[in-house]
């Protein structure tokens, strides 16, 4: 079997996740919406200390998390949901960058159908928006900004820390897309001006169809956001539907192991990247993205004259790797990241995504350098 | 593992000792953190516990919505830790 090195697609669960899920399945199976017996009270018990256990890593208040099916819900729940009280309030613009998963982008697009401005920030070669930028966008009736913490594609880690001194004075909503970021890098989510948060369970460890919009409260009250569904007083009527406590409690397991191990984990990746940086180096790969800003665990590189899919496809008996995000690459588009980075399409169409963690075993590297040299015009 | 049970004595001395934790709830969140290895297998329910001890609030029910953990919270999860006995 080759080595899995797709871990910004989705990531190994943990075992201590599995069991807990597995508990919640099997014996523990009660319903938190029905407290009126044991099984159900401890049913709402596990969720409550997993809502606490996401809320930890953020540095929110438990009652700030709303459990959704994974960070695209969350996106759609922070964008879509906040429209209503932007037009009351007679504030229709908005603002995201341009590599932002499609996630955003597509219910920023719905925005602009409803009527909303929508302002696209463009970013440099190393994969960053400039923040100057964004301060000249903003106009006051900028009703929601929004801006991914990691790049999915490359891994770059976008300046949120500038983006909150900007933001400090003025009262657009700012939500912040983490899937990538969550529970890999700190500090930049725990900065209090952050309104809304997306998370994911599966890209921490935890289970697939399990996520969060964090929702940080502004004067004791949370942003007035609606529902896209109903039909239940669920998640403080904002995500109604029977709470799945078995990926829940898996979520907030893996949101503490996150937070636990977290220097442990960041350097078994970068031990790792050492050994990635030098066989890449030494097969001329073009780097694509920052490395001063790019998180430990991924890599994008182009390999000129080697098109993703020949290397892919030479590669797959030895490690697991792709070429662009999980949700696009099955439609072979160019990817809009690297196009916003400006690298030329026959570099993005040599561009391989590697991404690792602290569970990847050791990969045969001279193998996987023997078969690039091979696959070379 | 030890460490989490420490973590519990500490949480427990504090609420205890600081705050309005009763003595009937104090005594039995005692009696599992020092002893690890009766309750070692039940890691989940004492960080639970924990968790609750730490966030706990003798008004938590008060108000317009809940916002620590109560007595009957606590009493509640030891009974569901004492019932691996």
């Amino acid at each position: 079997m080759a080595v899995y090195l797709d871990c910004n697609a989705t990531t190994p669960v943990e075992p201590s996740v599995a069991a807990l899920a597995a508990r919640f399945l099997e014996k523990d199976f009660g319903n938190p919406a029905s407290p009126i017996h044991d099984h159900g009270l401890f049913a709402r018990a596990a969720v409550e200390h997993a809502r606490a256990q996401v809320a930890k890593v953020v540095a929110a208040r438990p009652d700030e998390v709303i459990f959704t099916s994974g960070a695209t819900e969350a996106n759609n729940l922070a964008l879509l949901g906040l429209a209503e009280a932007a037009r009351r309030e007679g504030r229709c613009h908005v603002i995201t960058t341009a590599v932002e998963h499609k996630a955003v982008l597509e219910p920023c697009e719905e925005l602009q159908r409803l009527g909303f401005e929508l302002t696209v920030l463009p970013v440099a070669a190393d994969g960053r928006f400039d923040p100057k930028q964004l301060a000249a966008a903003l106009r006051p009736d900028t009703a929601l900004v929004s801006t991914m913490q990691v790049n999915n594609e490359t891994g770059v880690s976008q300046p949120l820390a500038e983006t909150a001194e900007i933001l400090s004075g003025h009262g657009a909503w700012w939500h912040v897309d983490a899937a990538q970021g969550f529970g890999k890098e700190l500090a930049p989510l725990q900065n209090p001006r952050i309104d809304l948060i997306a998370v994911s369970g599966h890209k921490i460890h935890g289970p697939k169809g399990i996520g969060a919009l964090v929702a940080r409260k502004r004067d004791g009250f949370l942003p007035p956001l609606r529902p896209l569904m109903f039909g239940g007083g669920q998640e403080q009527g904002l995500r109604p539907g029977t709470l799945p406590t078995p990926l829940i409690a898996g979520f907030g397991e893996a949101a503490k192991l996150a937070l636990r191990d977290h220097e442990q984990r960041r350097e078994a990746c970068r031990t790792f990247r050492a050994e990635v940086l030098r066989v890449f180096a030494d097969l001329g790969a073009r780097r694509n993205g920052d490395e001063r800003h790019t998180l430990p665990h991924v890599l994008n590189v182009s390999l000129p004259g080697i098109p993703s899919d020949r290397a892919i496809h030479a590669l797959k008996g030895t490690i697991a790797l792709s070429s662009t995000s999980a949700c696009t690459s099955h439609t072979r588009t160019p990817s809009h990241v690297l196009a916003a980075m400006g690298i030329p399409p026959e570099l993005a169409e040599c561009s391989l995504r590697l991404s690792w963690c602290h569970l990847t075993p050791a990969v045969d590297w001279n193998r996987v350098t023997e078969i690039l040299r091979r696959l070379r015009p | 593992m030890n460490a989490l049970f420490q973590d519990l004595e500490t949480a427990t001395l504090e609420q205890f000792n600081e705050r309005e934790l009763p003595q009937w709830l104090a005594d039995p969140l005692l009696e599992v953190a020092r002893n690890p290895e009766k309750y070692g297998d039940r890691e989940y329910l004492v960080e639970m516990l924990l968790a609750q001890v730490r966030e706990y609030d003798v008004y938590a029910d008060t108000g317009c919505c809940k916002w620590a953990y109560d007595h009957e919270d606590l009493k509640r999860t030891l009974g569901w830790l004492k019932e691996g006995e």
